[in-house]
């Protein structure tokens, strides 16, 4: 009886501490959240009680270019994603199924691609943009997001790949089918669940990348990220705008990571655990 | 139906040899088996007439035309492996239905139907056919491998233990259909076993694989009573062959063999063919071999028989073993189930010598057998007439 008392006065303080944690984890949000609401004359006189107004909304999403910001978002990531999924997984079967010398170095090499700070790399990098003309363009940033992208995917994949016995694949070779079919009855579904919560991921960290767009694009391809930053003029700062922009940019990410939250955990962990 | 023929096969794996220049003739519509110990190069063998591997030297032909250069896809063969390759995405059904739906092998949903229900039936499985690989136990999975080859009608089946993990009784059940189906189908099959039991029972002929070389190619019942050499006569029987060495001498009327633990000196029952043949090897070390069938015991001293004691006594069923040892030798030999014999008694053995083979005891080579012209008359009877 007395263990369980205990249990239930650790539980009471496990939670507690949780939810201290959940506010000081969340009160930032909740805080862009009402800030979204105030009008500029309400920002700084009011904490919780204020009239809230949709003005912030209406100039942010019809008097600027924001929705063209939230394109650029959505092109340069979502291509980044494709490309990394169409140029992975093939990189991820290689590295599961075929030796050949020097495997695990490139294996590791694609991985530390993600461990490099990118500003350490941004600079070097701006100068080559400039001469290949990619500076500013669609093409360059989806490019360089592979960095971002790319290790994540092959490695997940490659976890799922290495987990399928090869014997499946020469069972369906005597079947008579053929290396593509077998590839996609076969191995797509196996891969799916790995596939879909790395590459979401991928999306995310693409969405939110900051150093890259911000110096390797220009006037012409302005992610979300590096809009946001026009919101804080020299001379005035509009936090109502900011916020709304900020919110509104926040809203894919958090979509996303609601809906895979279940095949995330499971889909991450499941082909690089050995059982 | 195909006659499969390997021509001096080599294949490494890095540094590894797997298969170090096989050759094999596999007749038409013949059932023929691949026996070794683990890690000998049998999947190896399978997997490049499968088309799975492809050999670094050498031929592998189907009725006599190279398919080196042939995909797995393309050579028409259906193939148990030995982990089931099961699609773990696809019921049982569509596992089984999956040869027969591929763009080479398409047949219609109504023959597929009927074709697998078919099978299934003959399996005792068509209760499963809704469930997924993983909701099957292994004996389960095994018969679905199996059947998943049984479906089709290609040139060659081509199976690896397909029947190790099932249950000693579906596994004896599922031995007797096998026969059955091959005998009807009239399909050349490649079956690969370490149990010598089901390639005794299995087999028109046995091809016994050692280190990625064949060692031996003959029917069941010439394996078992013409080894080419101690490696095979101790592979083929449970319990084994009991390996004697000893010196061999001439004397007056014959030879005397010597044992080399144990002392006692047998004088070889008389008999031209295997003098003649111990004349020509012309060495005095020999192993000689003797099946424990053809030991006889007794637990009260007798004239010639000599003296052990009970190293073990085990029942293996309807029958029992029991390990006799003199000095460092242990000898095996079959007793009836339920003898109240007690660890270190002693036992008093007897050599049935008319049985014995003759082994080199340097190159462990086959040399000389009691009956061997008798045996090879029976062992062999379609020498050369359809080679």
């Amino acid at each position: 009886m007395k263990k369980t008392e205990t249990s239930t006065g650790m539980k009471v303080l496990l939670n507690v501490l949780l939810i201290i944690y959940a506010v000081f984890a969340l009160f930032p949000l909740v805080w862009m959240v009402l800030l979204s609401f105030k009008s500029d004359a309400q920002m700084y006189n009011t904490m919780f009680v204020f009239s809230p107004t949709l003005d912030n909304y209406r100039q942010v999403l019809f008097k600027t270019d924001y929705p063209r910001y939230m394109r650029d978002s959505l092109i340069v990531s979502g291509l980044a994603v494709v490309v990394s999924v169409v140029v992975g997984v093939p990189a991820a079967y290689a590295l599961a199924r075929y030796n050949f010398k020097k495997k695990e170095d490139i294996a590791f090499q694609i991985l530390s691609f993600k461990f490099a700070p990118e500003i350490l790399v941004v600079l070097p990098l701006f100068i080559i943009f400039q001469k290949l003309h990619l500076y500013d363009t669609y093409l360059g940033l989806i490019w360089v997001y592979q960095l971002i992208s790319m290790p994540l995917l092959i490695w997940v994949v490659r976890g799922y790949f290495e987990d399928i016995s090869v014997e499946i694949e020469h069972a369906a070779q005597v079947d008579g089918y053929s290396w593509w079919q077998i590839f996609f009855k076969n191995l797509v579904p196996l891969i799916r669940p790995g596939l879909v919560s790395a590459a979401l991921l991928a999306f995310i960290f693409a969405w939110n990348e900051f150093t890259f767009p911000l110096l390797l694009a220009g006037s012409k391809v302005q992610p979300i990220t590096v809009a946001i930053t026009k919101f804080l003029g020299t001379d005035t700062a509009h936090y109502g705008q900011l916020a709304v922009a900020a919110v509104i940019s926040a809203l894919p990410a958090i979509i996303f990571a609601l809906v895979i939250q279940k095949h995330l955990v499971r889909g991450l962990s499941f082909g690089a655990v050995k059982g | 139906m195909a006659r499969i023929t390997l021509e001096n096969i080599k294949k490494t794996f890095g540094k590894v040899t797997a298969l170090d220049g096989v050759s094999l003739d596999i007749k038409d519509k013949e059932f023929f088996v691949l026996f070794g110990p683990a890690g000998a190069g049998k999947t190896t063998i399978l997997n490049n007439i499968a088309g799975i591997q492809v050999p670094d030297e050498g031929f592998v032909k189907f009725d006599g035309e190279i398919v080196n250069l042939v995909d797995a896809a393309h050579r028409d063969t259906a193939m148990v492996f030995e982990n089931y390759a099961l699609y773990p995405q696809m019921t049982v059904y569509d596992n089984m239905a999956s040869p027969m739906r591929s763009k080479l092998y398409h047949k219609d949903e109504d023959y597929i139907k009927t074709r697998v229900h078919e099978i299934a039936a003959m399996m005792g499985m068509e209760h499963l056919l809704e469930r997924l690989p993983s909701q099957l136990s292994n004996g389960q999975k095994q018969r679905v491998a199996m059947g998943r080859a049984l479906v089709r009608m290609p040139k060659v089946y081509l199976m690896d233990e397909p029947l190790a993990h099932l249950d000693a009784k579906l596994r004896n059940a599922m031995r007797t259909e096998l026969k059955s189906i091959q005998a009807n189908f009239g399909t050349t099959s490649i079956y690969v076993t370490h149990d010598f039991m089901e390639a005794m029972s299995l087999a028109d002929r046995i091809a016994v694989i050692n280190e990625g070389k064949v060692v031996q190619i003959g029917t069941g019942d010439a394996i078992y009573d013409l080894p080419c050499n101690e490696f095979v006569a101790t592979l083929m029987g449970d319990p084994e062959i009991n390996l004697i060495p000893g010196k061999l001498a001439k004397s007056a009327d014959g030879y005397t063999f010597t044992m080399q633990e144990g002392g006692m000196t047998y004088t070889l029952p008389a008999d031209k063919a295997p003098f003649a043949k111990l004349d020509e090897h012309g060495k005095s070390e020999y192993d000689l071999a003797l099946r424990p069938q053809h030991l006889s015991y007794s637990f009260e001293p007798k004239e010639g028989y000599l003296k052990c004691t009970v190293y073990s006594y085990e029942s293996i069923g309807n029958k029992s073993v029991i390990i006799a040892e003199a000095g460092g030798q242990q000898l095996r030999m079959l007793a009836p189930n339920g003898l109240r014999v007690q660890i270190d008694q002693d036992v008093y053995v007897d050599l049935d010598l008319t049985h014995a083979l003759f082994f080199d005891a340097e190159t462990k080579d086959f040399v000389a057998r009691y009956n061997e012209e008798a045996i090879r008359a029976i062992a062999e009877p379609e020498e050369g007439s359809d080679a």
